[in-house]
């Protein structure tokens, strides 16, 4: 018996797959409010609206039941195609399904979680939000950028866009970014680019010394990486879903 | 107005309590007012290194619980007018101290004095988070090896968001670089990490460097802290660090590697 398959004969493949997503996150589950909404939008950015797939994501409302039909009605007219609802109550899931939707449970709770005090004692302690040392929004891309050293325990994130840092990202250190990362320093923590499945983001670094790459949720560990290009400036790619590393020198 | 410096590191054994000692003593030589607080809770040390472990009737946890007076648990320093200590609890642990009762303490002892030392216990929990809270300034004790480096520059995380000057938003806490038990021969030979590399991950401003000395393991058993033995080069490193603390300029010593003559390497030799 051949354990090959005979590809001609296959009318399908299951594959694993990330692709980009808009998630439009409602807050407020009134469809004329939301019609008055997009009608802005549209005007503004008439591009975006081509039959884009959405998830409508209704975790911030507090409704058990809501007009999704109408709701969808509304996105369609828009040239907007709702795929799937994220999060609500069971009456949700239930209507999404007969809308002909998908149904994702509610993301965990995000978290980045305020300071808590020192006075409260905690047995798993959060990731510190990094020193305020300066940080700020990269206007008009989502995108930010930090100024100083991340250091060992911190995190920082750009999930909507492009993370600079300008200094080292340090052993134990995390940086995350839904799209590319710039690190104007040594990179010796771990970096994670297109965290939301953006394949064609990357990682740039002027000394490379990273314990952990990842593009898209493809990663390479430090064993993993060609020694002669550590300490060195890389640029980090995706390439036929293999992480290429090659040297910017 | 007094300047709260806490002497932390992350890791244990680097030489905290010492630091702390030392530095505290050199302060009060240079005729400041100071006292020098134990935070380690359970695990107290400090008053032997001051050699004051006969004297201790109360101690921090009796303050901050109302059972003494601060007078009462203040210990002055046989050797130094301007030094005093505050011991830890040996009988309690880490969860005996408030963020109030450590408040409370600090702003009585802030009117008379003009350093206070917090030595922090290993770790970055409740105890080491409380030592360094109400900081102005951090002394981060590290020693020339990898994982200690890693401890520190995770400290200094804490330090820029977990203290009262993160949490309102006040200039942050002035970071200095403490290197302790350096030896330049055993940087020059590979076995231990050289200083620029030290400086280069923890981008912190150096405020003295400790060579690794017998004067210290001395000092510590005899209870008299190092900066005491003024001929000692560990005893002058921590001077010039006390000296670099209050803002003057002192060029750095001890960091270089000492050839060795021909003769003392075939009559001294193999004493590594």
């Amino acid at each position: 018996m051949s354990l090959k398959v005979d590809r001609d004969g296959m009318a399908f493949t299951f594959k694993g797959g990330m692709l980009p997503m808009t998630v439009m996150e409602l807050t407020s589950a009134d469809p004329e409010r939301i019609r008055e909404q997009l009608a802005g939008k549209l005007s503004q950015s008439p591009a975006f609206f081509q039959h884009t797939p959405v998830v409508l994501s209704v975790e911030r409302l507090d409704e058990p039941h809501l007009a999704l039909e109408r709701i969808c009605a509304v996105c369609r007219s828009h040239k907007l195609l709702p795929v799937a609802v994220r999060g609500g109550t069971d009456p949700v899931k239930q209507s999404s399904w007969a809308l002909g939707l998908g149904w994702f449970p509610p993301q965990e709770a995000a978290r980045p979680r305020t300071l808590e005090s020192v006075s409260v004692p905690e047995d798993e302690a959060p990731p510190e939000p990094a020193a305020v040392e300066e940080d700020q929004p990269l206007p008009g891309t989502g995108g930010r950028i930090f100024r100083g050293t991340v250091r060992s325990g911190q995190q920082i994130t750009a999930p909507d866009g492009d993370l600079v840092v300008v200094g080292a990202v340090n052993a134990g250190a995390e940086v995350l970014a839904g799209g590319s990362i710039h690190v104007y320093g040594a990179l010796r923590g771990r970096a994670l680019a297109g965290i939301h499945g953006n394949a064609r983001a990357g990682i740039f670094c002027r000394e490379l010394r990273a314990e952990l790459l990842s593009v898209a949720g493809n990663y390479k560990r430090l064993e993993d990486i060609d020694p002669r290009l550590l300490g060195t400036p890389v640029q980090v790619r995706l390439d036929d879903d293999q992480l290429g590393i090659t040297s910017l020198a | 107005m007094a300047k709260i410096i806490v002497v932390t590191s992350g890791k244990g054994g680097v030489g905290k309590t010492t630091s702390a000692a030392a530095i505290a003593t050199g302060l009060a030589l240079r005729g400041q007012k100071t006292a020098v607080i134990d935070f380690d809770v359970g695990l107290r040390n400090l008053d032997l290194i001051m050699g004051c472990e006969r004297r201790v009737v109360y101690d921090l946890v009796n303050v901050i619980q109302g059972e003494a007076g601060l007078n009462q648990a203040l210990i002055r320093d046989k050797r130094v007018d301007n030094l005093h200590i505050l011991p830890a609890s040996q009988t309690r642990d880490k969860d005996a101290l408030t963020l109030e009762g450590v408040e409370t303490v600090l702003n009585t002892l802030n009117k008379d004095f003009d350093y206070i030392v917090c030595d922090s216990p290993a770790g970055i929990e409740r105890g080491a988070q409380l030592a360094m809270y109400f900081a102005d300034e951090a002394i981060v004790v590290t020693n020339p090896e990898v994982s200690s480096v890693r401890d520190s520059d995770r400290i200094l995380g804490l330090l820029a968001s977990k203290t009262r000057r993160a949490e309102r938003g006040e200039d942050p806490v002035r970071e200095h670089l403490l290197i302790t038990r350096y030896n330049p021969n055993r940087v020059d030979s590979g076995d231990m990490l050289n200083l620029e590399d030290i400086q280069e991950i923890l981008a912190i401003k150096l405020v003295g460097l400790i060579p690794e000395s017998e004067a210290v393991l001395r000092a510590s058993n005899q209870g008299i802290p190092v900066t005491h033995d003024e001929a000692s080069d560990a005893g002058q490193a921590y001077a010039d660090t006390v000296a670099r603390l209050m803002d003057e300029e002192v060029p750095l010593r001890f960091h270089e590697y000492q050839k060795k003559s021909l003769l003392s390497r075939m009559f001294g030799g193999g004493r590594r």
